[in-house]
């Protein structure tokens, strides 16, 4: 018992974290768009180490789940906006088709890519995103470059007011909810054979074939899982936040290098990691743009490589070897 | 009873043929020392037996079982176990850690968790000598180590077969001599059978092996107990190039 409630140690800095980012925005007035950025970057950074940082595997099409995943939950409200006796189970419907449509994409990209190694798969990923985009532009799927605006639909589920309010504070805390889970579920598997499976093919894919890992499968199972909880951001950040859709806003790659960017500073594989990635790239990015509005790019990127250069495992690999045996780190991993 | 057969295994590498027309028998619970000068095929025999290469001819069967197109993730839990000739350790995970994964996806897979494959990594570390090193990054071992380490996480995967490439290489001959007296007591214990290359140290044949396969350029040249082995002419003239002193 004992044992099992110690396994959860490590969840505690990550949710007090979270606690803090949440009472600032809510207490301090001004704060809240920092911190609903910040929240969408620790989800964003959570759910793809999940992929990237447990198997080592670089995903340059990644947020192509999240665009799919807002057409998920786009779909849904426009599609089903008449039906009155739905309601808000319309919303729930909604994020089930981001999971499940995220959820296929993954299945389908990874059946593919996935038995390519390292290097290939990142290029073979490169195609993804842009392929779909095109896909739905040039095939004219869902709407094709019009893309689809639902404003009015979510009015009229909703009522105004709560359409109102959900785009300003509760989306944000459903990306909240969205990290918690997902840091959850990182967690889950690190303790589970799943982790080990994960740890053994991200350090030397030959040897754990040969110890018995059936790497495609513990590889795809990481992949659909981070996938689902990007289609799940995807439809709260980009379609309950802001209820319109067009694809050269959501297959966007600046996305997928700013989620690798915070899982490398904070710490690839790691738990806390993504938390402290996303902290520190998106507090940052914020002042920056406000005291050097136009030359953010140009002082951050080096920055950015200067500290992975340095600090090759991020900021939590590093605090983790440099305090390998204190009790505090039973608490952080 | 015979564990691992192989028929007339060819492996071409381009034009070179790394291993030729091999046929062999390893009873269950023998030692068997592999012997043969670089690039006789060693490495690449192993590689068959475990399923890195797949032959271009002949066959692999364990316990009786047509083993030659089935991968290698499927061959570790029916008892096959392996080290390597360059040590190939998860760097990043403790030496706990590495063992445990031998345990969980190894010939228990299915039937042990990870809390009981974290204590038996435990006590085959503990046993192989490396308590101490328990919590360190299996990245931060030096040479020896990792190779012992190695043998751990083969034995945590409790093979019927194991395999063990160069696996004293770099060692101390008193440390040889000790490893192979534990390594043997494991294996009656666990009637495991050992196939074990180990050129160039033949106190490590001689101490451990029951019998003796010679291989010269991709091909079996002799195939006997050990005392038989050595004494053949054949052996002399290509492998130790002399006589043995005795
Ligand atoms: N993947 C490969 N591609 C091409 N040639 C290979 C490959 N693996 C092995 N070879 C060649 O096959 C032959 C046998 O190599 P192998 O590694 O099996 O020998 P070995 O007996 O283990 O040698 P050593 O004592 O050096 O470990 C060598 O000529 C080697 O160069
Ligand atoms: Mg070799």
């Amino acid at each position: 018992m004992r044992k099992t409630v110690q396994r959860y140690y490590p969840l505690f800095p990550v949710f007090a974290a979270y606690f803090i980012l949440f009472l600032v925005g809510k207490n301090v007035s001004g704060m809240w768009q920092l911190v609903s950025t910040l929240l969408f970057y620790c989800a964003l950074g959570q759910a793809f180490n999940i992929f990237l940082g447990m198997t080592g595997y670089v995903d340059f099409g990644y947020v192509a789940f999240m665009g799919v995943g807002t057409y998920g939950m786009a779909i849904a409200i426009t599609r089903l906006a008449h039906v009155e006796a739905l309601g808000v189970l319309i919303v729930a419907i909604g994020f089930a088709m981001a999971l499940v449509m995220a959820a296929l994409l993954s299945v389908a990209v990874g059946a593919v890519a996935l038995r390519l190694r390292g290097a290939y798969f990142a290029i073979a990923t490169i195609g993804v995103n842009e392929g779909f985009r095109f896909l739905i532009e040039g095939a004219k799927i869902w709407n094709g470059s019009d893309g689809m605006i639902f404003t009015a639909q979510l009015n009229q589920i909703l009522g105004r007011e709560t359409a109102s309010a959900l785009s300003t504070f509760w989306a944000d805390v459903i990306v909240l909810i969205i990290a918690v889970l997902a840091a959850f579920v990182t967690l889950f598997y690190m303790k589970s054979k799943i982790g080990y499976a994960l740890t053994a093919l991200r350090e030397d894919e030959d040897a754990a074939v040969v110890m018995g890992i059936n790497v495609t499968k513990y590889k795809i199972i990481a992949f659909i899982t981070s996938a689902s909880f990007a289609g799940l951001v995807g439809a709260t950040s980009w379609a309950l936040k802001t209820p319109y859709v067009f694809p050269p806003e959501v297959f966007e790659i600046h996305y997928t290098i700013e989620a690798i960017i915070i899982v490398l500073l904070g710490g690839a594989g790691t738990l806390l990691g993504p938390v402290a990635g996303a902290l520190i790239y998106g507090i940052s990015k914020y002042y920056l743009s406000i005291f050097l509005p136009g030359f953010q790019l140009l002082i951050f990127a080096p920055i950015i490589i200067i500290i992975i250069i340095l600090f090759p495992e991020g900021v939590i690999g590093m605090l983790k070897k440099s305090f390998r045996d204190s009790t505090l780190m039973r608490f952080i991993i | 009873m015979v564990l691992l057969r192989l028929e007339n295994v060819t492996k071409r590498f381009g034009g070179l043929v790394a291993v030729n027309r091999v046929s062999l028998k390893i009873n269950s619970g023998e030692f068997v020392g592999i012997v043969g000068p670089n690039g006789s095929g060693k490495t690449t025999l192993f590689n068959l037996i475990s399923g890195v290469y797949f032959p271009d001819k002949g066959d692999v069967f364990f316990e009786g079982k047509n083993i030659t197109r089935l991968p290698p993730y499927k061959r570790a839990p029916l008892g096959l176990g392996r080290t390597f000739q360059i040590p190939r350790p998860f760097g990043s995970a403790t030496v706990r850690e590495n063992v445990a994964v031998g345990a969980m996806f190894g010939s228990l897979g299915g039937k042990i968790n990870v809390d009981e494959s974290l204590e038996l990594a435990d006590q085959i570390i503990e046993r192989i000598g490396l308590g101490e090193h328990r919590k360190k990054r299996a990245s931060t071992l030096t040479a020896v180590e990792k190779k012992m380490m190695e043998i751990a996480r083969a034995l945590a995967m409790k093979p019927k077969l194991l395999l063990m490439d160069e696996a004293m290489a770099g060692m101390h001959p008193k440390d040889i001599d000790q490893t192979v007296s534990l390594i043997k007591q494991i294996a009656v214990e666990e009637n495991i059978a050992i196939v074990a290359m180990v050129e160039h140290i033949m106190r490590a044949v001689l101490g451990m092996a029951e019998k003796v396969i010679v291989l010269h350029q991709g091909s079996k040249l002799v195939d006997a107990p050990t005392k038989e082995a050595l004494e053949d002419s054949r052996v002399v003239e290509v492998y130790l190039g002399r006589p043995l002193e005795e």
